[in-house]
């Protein structure tokens, strides 16, 4: 399973093992990571599972249009590096990856 | 006798949670005769497939017992790409920032509901209460002609019954389905001849790029949505104010301060959520926990279960607003996740504050509840409540 290192805004860091397939917002919400609220569910549709893409930026897939119009809606400020981690599916590649999540998701 | 586990038995559809956990701790990928199909029951085995959409796909129906030509013209039955797009053309409308207009509407909904109880000492939560404010909420939402909302309710609650005997959809469920979509199609048209500022009246024109909803697609969109709206939302929460009734420290507390009010929902969404199982069907074979199933094989995601496993959430089988579940599958989740998940929570939210105004303390009456028969939904068809 991929490691990836959440950043909180409290400075709070937590390297989590997210199972293939996961994506990076499931592997903070089923582990009691604060800093993301995934209001929707996980379906791209409400943009408070915000987060900053610190590494392994070259190892994504861009982001879809709709994930782009999506984050014309983020709460804190979106950032060249911002990105929905609900639709960042964790992969071998990203293992080592780290996201710092912003101070506000709504 | 071997374990068995049979979504359409009475025994299911009033206390599924102890063969829930037989079946995380001991069959975890269970066959069930009875429902012709896999059954996922741990919270990670059932998030994993809804994330992977290409295997485990919705575009054969995703109620556990569908109904006749449904699957592949909803949201709910469809895959991406295709459910992308019509979810694209329906989601704008249930975004949390445009639902702020209903809030003023709801509240007036829920004040005037309740006030007719005020009171009473003895009433019928889901007749005296959450249908009329289910109904009027979603037709006003809808824009739906008043005059109609028993029959609708009623159809409504019929259409997503399952039959425990014969386990699959009764000639009366059908009909109830029939009469939604013609009851539907009648709106659409009104709708298409004088357009006004509603949710019908917008995604039945939506267009992206060129690109609209067929004919099917607007019809039993707008069916699922009636059905979502009133059968839903009315049985989420008939749950709610059955845990309200049974665990009085938490109602006190709520109650004194409406502020919990969405913490409570949300452990009572991972506590019992009303959408107990969808289901999905496999695109190739999936070896898992000793098993191999099939490419065409069915697979039950029962999120009623995964919210319970003792893997995922502490000390699953208590009940504690403190808990805020974060991750819980009461609305699904994945690219299906519930859409109206946003109006839901705002309305619960809503009715309560306004029920616990006129109404903070009260019981419950009937020792045993008569649970509705169904193999994807569960909740009570009467909820008696004593106030004070």
């Amino acid at each position: 399973m991929p490691k990836i290192t959440y950043i909180e805004p409290n400075g709070n860091e937590s390297v989590v093992d997210v199972p293939e397939g996961w994506t990076l917002m499931q592997g903070a919400t089923s582990n009691g990571i604060d800093g993301i609220e995934a209001e929707c569910g996980g379906s791209c549709s409400c943009a408070t599972c915000h987060c900053y893409v610190e590494t392994h930026a070259d190892k994504l897939a861009a982001a879809s249009e709709t994930e782009e119009a999506m984050l014309t809606n983020v709460a804190a400020e979106r950032r060249p590096n911002s990105r929905l981690s609900c639709q960042i599916k964790a992969i071998a590649e990203l293992d080592g990856m780290v996201v710092r999540l912003p101070a506000a998701q709504s | 006798m071997g374990f068995s586990f049979d979504p359409y038995s009475p025994a299911v559809d009033s206390d599924p949670f102890p063969l829930y956990k037989t079946l995380r701790d001991e069959h975890p990928c269970f066959w069930s005769e009875e429902a012709g199909m896999w059954v996922f029951s741990r919270y990670a085995d059932i998030v994993t497939a809804l994330n992977d959409w290409q295997t485990y796909s919705s575009a054969s129906g995703n109620l556990m017992t569908e109904l006749p030509n449904r699957a592949g013209s909803t949201l709910g039955t469809t895959d991406p790409p295709r459910h992308d797009r019509l979810r694209g053309l329906v989601q704008h409308a249930f975004l949390k920032r445009n639902l702020e207009a209903l809030g003023g509407p709801m509240r007036d909904i829920a004040a005037g509901a309740v006030a007719e109880l005020r009171g009473v000492k003895q009433f019928d939560f889901i007749n005296d209460f959450s249908s009329k404010f289910t109904v009027r909420v979603l037709f006003a939402a809808l824009g739906l002609p008043m005059g109609d909302e028993q029959t609708v309710r009623d159809k409504a609650v019929l259409m997503v019954q399952s039959d425990p005997v014969t386990r699959a959809k009764g000639p009366e469920h059908i009909a109830a389905y029939n009469w939604m979509r013609d009851y539907a199609a009648g709106v659409i048209a009104e709708r298409r001849k004088h357009p006004q500022d509603d949710l019908i009246s917008h995604f039945s024109a939506a267009e992206i790029d060129g690109d609209k909803l067929d004919e099917m697609e607007v019809l039993l969109t707008t069916t699922t949505l009636i059905m979502a709206g009133i059968e839903s939302l009315g049985g989420f929460m008939s749950m709610f104010a059955l845990n309200m009734a049974d665990y009085h420290d938490a109602r006190r507390r709520v109650a004194a301060d409406p502020k919990l009010i969405g913490d409570a929902v949300e452990e009572s969404l991972r506590f019992n959520t009303s959408a107990q199982r969808f289901r999905r069907r496999l695109q190739k074979d999936v070896a898992i926990h000793g098993q191999t199933m099939k490419q065409g094989d069915f697979v039950c995601l029962a999120y009623g279960s995964g919210n319970r496993d003792e893997r995922q959430f502490q000390n699953p089988d208590a009940y504690d607003i403190n808990r805020k579940p974060k991750g819980h599958l009461g609305f699904g989740g994945g690219v299906h996740a519930c859409l109206g998940s946003a109006i839901a929570r705002m309305a619960i939210i809503i009715a309560f504050e306004e029920f616990f105004k006129v109404i903070p303390e009260f019981h419950r009456v009937q020792e045993q509840l008569p649970w509705m028969p169904s193999s994807t939904f569960r909740s009570p068809l009467r909820l008696e409540l004593a106030a004070g």
